[in-house]
């Protein structure tokens, strides 16, 4: 075991160089994160016993393994077991709570619930990965000065628990011109009106708005609010869609709900940006639209990692890599989840998607739970019980 | 003919020419014929039964052994015993199928079959569109059924006997795919004129066949379902309970809703629940099933979420995988109530006391099935009396637990029964003006 002070030395080295890759929105050589995931992931195994147990379970000497992908993922649904964190939890700086729950679909809060915790040390450092990876992606190229952000989501103060809101909380610190606002209340319940009178301000003030939305808020809001003219956002304006619908609302096909959004917000399908994040993951996935300038269908697009993430598309039953092409459990290596998890599978399959040109990114598309399996008979699975659930 | 108008001229002879038919023939009739058609598929030598043994496995996705297991589960419950037991247990006296007969308090009363029944299948377990189709003839509905992938065999090869058995049985029903919730073609058309529908299916499917079946039309809507086991403090010492409910969740690859996918075995009796799924991944080992893709990304989550409460000190332990195409894990302390991704995988909980489960299977309450109980009496009838009361509609050993009767009240309901329209005719015998 590492004594404490030379754990705290080591960490701090460490983050002091996941931070450098983050400012300069590059490592200095490919193998540079490889060379840090390794001691990263060694610095977790020594500082959380868990996961160092894990590792013994398997026979498995962290210092022995001399490749990041020799160790174990953590499970995203690990977290409702018990939170991966180095250090000690009580000096967590802010606690995520994932959205999904096990309670069932008639289910709620109580013995039932059970919700995955993602406890934060640093803030610093999660800002530092989520504010450079926003910019590339919900910022024109070269675009600078204020935007009016307005999020369809409770404020930060109303649901501290939830990385979504807290994500939607900086962005609105560091780049809202004063005039944002956040628009839904702590059931995430919107009032159209309200909307609209925000909207009409952004018009009025003629200030780009970037508008922070789940699937589902933005299906409430087309259905909520009647006329071609009353949504209409600011020449400029772009919309960040996260979140799925998670049964909150009807569900629409992500194709039909941008040409809703382009014809009554007039944001353009191209100027609408998937965004993939999760509380266990302390950076997020992008499409790169605004950068590549599309494409509008979003059956066409990719997500792209920022440099200090790598995904891995594994096939199930192995844990091996699949097959390009082939889709797989997704399993994202993160350096920003230094002091958590930074290597976690979670339960999407997605599919690897290469990169369309030289100077551009590969990436992977998200595919869901169970996409296209066979026939599952008339058992409901545990994935159809959580989709339930919502 | 466009379309539209082959469906349409599809349907108009279901109605007309197939209800004739199937009045004419009576419920003894039908029984005759449907049981002589239904039964062909439990003779091996049989051409029919042939075929569906070799077609069913590319049908269905099942591994051959487990087709032959289906086949005979299935037509088993296709006999004229089993079919007129099925009739008996929703219409004591089966003379309402064809006429009044007496009823409560002086009154007669009989059921009159819908002009048009339509069935919708939505991915199922091979047998299920076959038993459908066997259902909603026996009562006298001409039939339209909605084949579904996995499960399209059967519902051909059951219609080619029943035709074999009596061509004129042909104008009774009719065999149709499409793709669900496209609201286009004979799905429009049929669901509209439907007079009942049936529809397998998760929400979104029973959701749009409702809209399309429009208001005013019953729908019968068979979701899917959770079944699980409760192995009671007196019996987990004994060897075939395990046997048995390997044998449960094994059959149809645990895609069947009556198949367990956990098991809450009592503490305090012979064997511990620890040792007890132990003993259960041995057998399941023993039976050496083969992988299912599907059920694999699940299967591989649980178990990794296994190893990482084991690491956390949770007690938890995992046998088997998504490699080994079964799985159990056994699940100490209080947890909440989950299904088992499937792929034959069991979870294996303690309790202290039967008296546990109402608090247990709360959250689940709307979509439990049934329960594999295994014990002595009295308990085993006290626990069936905590385990009706807390949703669950069948309680059976684990041996039956796969293989439902004909005259199981499907989710609690008599299968037949709801298909059918009651009328009740009131007023004396001899007429309402006297002698």
């Amino acid at each position: 075991m590492t004594p404490p002070a030379d754990a705290d030395a080591l960490r701090e080295a460490l983050k002091a160089r996941i931070r450098g890759i983050m400012a300069r929105d590059r490592p200095e050589d490919p193998a540079e994160v490889d060379a840090l995931a390794l001691q990263v992931l060694r610095h977790q195994a020594r500082g959380n016993p868990v996961y160092g147990t894990l590792l013994r379970n398997r026979g498995l000497d962290p210092e022995a393994l001399l490749h990041w992908t020799a160790f174990p993922p953590v499970p995203a649904r690990a977290f409702r077991i018990h939170s991966p964190f180095v250090g000690d939890p009580e000096g967590a700086e802010a606690t995520f709570v994932t959205s999904g729950t096990t309670a069932g679909p008639v289910g709620g809060e109580g013995a039932g619930a059970a919700r995955g915790v993602h406890r934060v040390r640093d803030l610093s450092l999660y800002h530092a990965s989520l504010l450079p990876t926003a910019g590339a992606h919900l910022r024109d190229p070269g675009e600078g000065g204020v935007l009016r952000v307005l999020a369809l989501m409770p404020s930060p103060g109303e649901l501290p628990g939830s990385s979504l809101v807290h994500m939607a909380g900086v962005l609105a610190g560091a780049w809202d011109d004063g005039g944002g606002a956040f628009l839904a209340g702590p059931d995430w319940r919107l009032d159209g009106a309200r909307v609209a009178r925000a909207f009409a301000r952004a018009r009025e003030d003629r200030v780009p708005v970037l508008l922070l939305a789940t699937a589902f808020a933005l299906v409430h809001l087309l259905d909520q609010v009647a006329g071609t003219s009353a949504l209409l956002l600011p020449a400029g304006s772009r919309v960040m869609e996260t979140g799925g619908f998670k049964g909150r609302s009807r569900e629409v096909p992500r194709g039909a709900l941008y040409e809703e959004v382009a014809r009554r917000l007039g944001v353009p399908p191209e100027r609408i940006v998937n965004e993939y994040g999760m509380s266990e993951l302390l950076s997020q996935f992008y499409e790169p639209v605004l950068a590549e300038g599309g494409p509008a269908d979003p059956e066409a697009r990719r997500l792209v990692s920022p440099p200090w993430v790598r995904t891995r598309v594994l096939d199930p039953v192995t844990l091996e890599p699949a097959p390009v092409g082939s889709p797989g459990l997704l399993c994202h290596l993160d350096l920003a989840n230094l002091d958590s998890a930074a290597l976690l599978l979670t339960e999407d399959l997605g599919v690897e998607v290469p990169a369309p040109g030289p100077e551009r990114r590969g990436g992977f598309r998200v595919l869901g739970r169970n996409p296209g399996a066979p026939p599952r008979g008339c058992s409901l699975s545990i994935e159809g019980w959580m989709e339930a659930a919502g | 003919m466009s379309g539209a108008r082959a469906s349409a001229a599809l349907l108009d002879g279901l109605e007309a020419d197939g209800g004739e038919v199937l009045r004419g023939l009576g419920f003894r009739g039908r029984l005759r014929l449907l049981a002589e058609a239904g039964s062909r598929f439990l003779d091996p030598d049989d051409p029919l039964a042939r075929e569906a043994l070799h077609r069913l496995p590319a049908d269905s996705g099942l591994p051959a052994a487990e087709c032959s297991r289906v086949l005979a589960g299935m037509a088993r419950d296709w006999t004229s015993e089993r079919l007129a037991a099925a009739i008996r247990a929703d219409f004591p006296d089966p003379g309402v199928l064809d006429g009044f007969v007496a009823g409560v308090r002086g009154a007669r009363e009989r059921v009159v079959p819908p002009r048009l029944l339509v069935q919708v299948c939505a991915g199922n377990v091979p047998g299920t569109g076959a038993t459908a189709l066997l259902r909603g003839l026996l009562v006298g509905a001409p039939t339209l059924l909605k084949s579904a992938e996995g499960d399209r065999v059967l519902p051909e090869l059951l219609g080619r006997a029943i035709r074999e058995a009596d061509p004129r049985l042909g104008a009774a029903f009719a065999l149709a795919e499409w793709k669900g919730g496209a609201g286009t073609g004979i799905e429009r058309e049929a669901l509209a004129r439907a007079e009942r529908v049936v529809v397998y299916g998760g929400k979104e499917a029973v959701a749009g066949v409702r809209v399309l079946a429009g208001p005013l039309t019953p729908v019968v809507a068979y979701g899917p379902r959770v079944s699980f086991g409760v192995v009671l403090r007196s019996a987990t010492g004994a060897e075939a309970p395990v046997e048995d409910c390997a044998r449960a969740a094994s059959a149809y690859a645990q895609r069947g809703c009556v198949s367990p996918q956990l098991v809450f075995v009592e503490e305090g009796g012979e064997r511990s629940a620890e040792s007890w799924a132990e003993a259960l991944a041995e057998v399941l080992a023993r039976l050496g099933n083969e992988p299912d893709p599907g059920a694999a990304p699940g299967m591989r989550a649980l178990r990794e979420e296994a190893d990482f409460a084991a690491a956390a000190g949770r007690g938890d332990r995992a046998w088997g995988g998504p490699e080994a195409g079964w799985m159990v894990v056994f699940e100490p302390g209080v947890r909440p109530f989950e299904p088992s991704p499937l792929g034959r995988t069991v979870r294996v909980r303690p309790i202290g006391s039967v008296e546990e489960l109402p608090g247990i299977l709360a959250p689940a309450r709307q979509v439990l099935q049934c329960a594999g109980v295994e014990g002595r009496e009295p308990a085993r009838s006290g626990a069936a009396l905590l385990l009706a009361r807390a949703g669950v509609t069948r309680i059976t050993p684990f041996r039956d637990q796969p293989w439902p009767p004909a005259w199981w009240r499907h989710d609690g309901e008599g299968p037949l029964r709801v298909l059918v329209r009651w009328v009740s005719l009131e007023g004396p015998p001899e007429g309402t003006l006297g002698p």
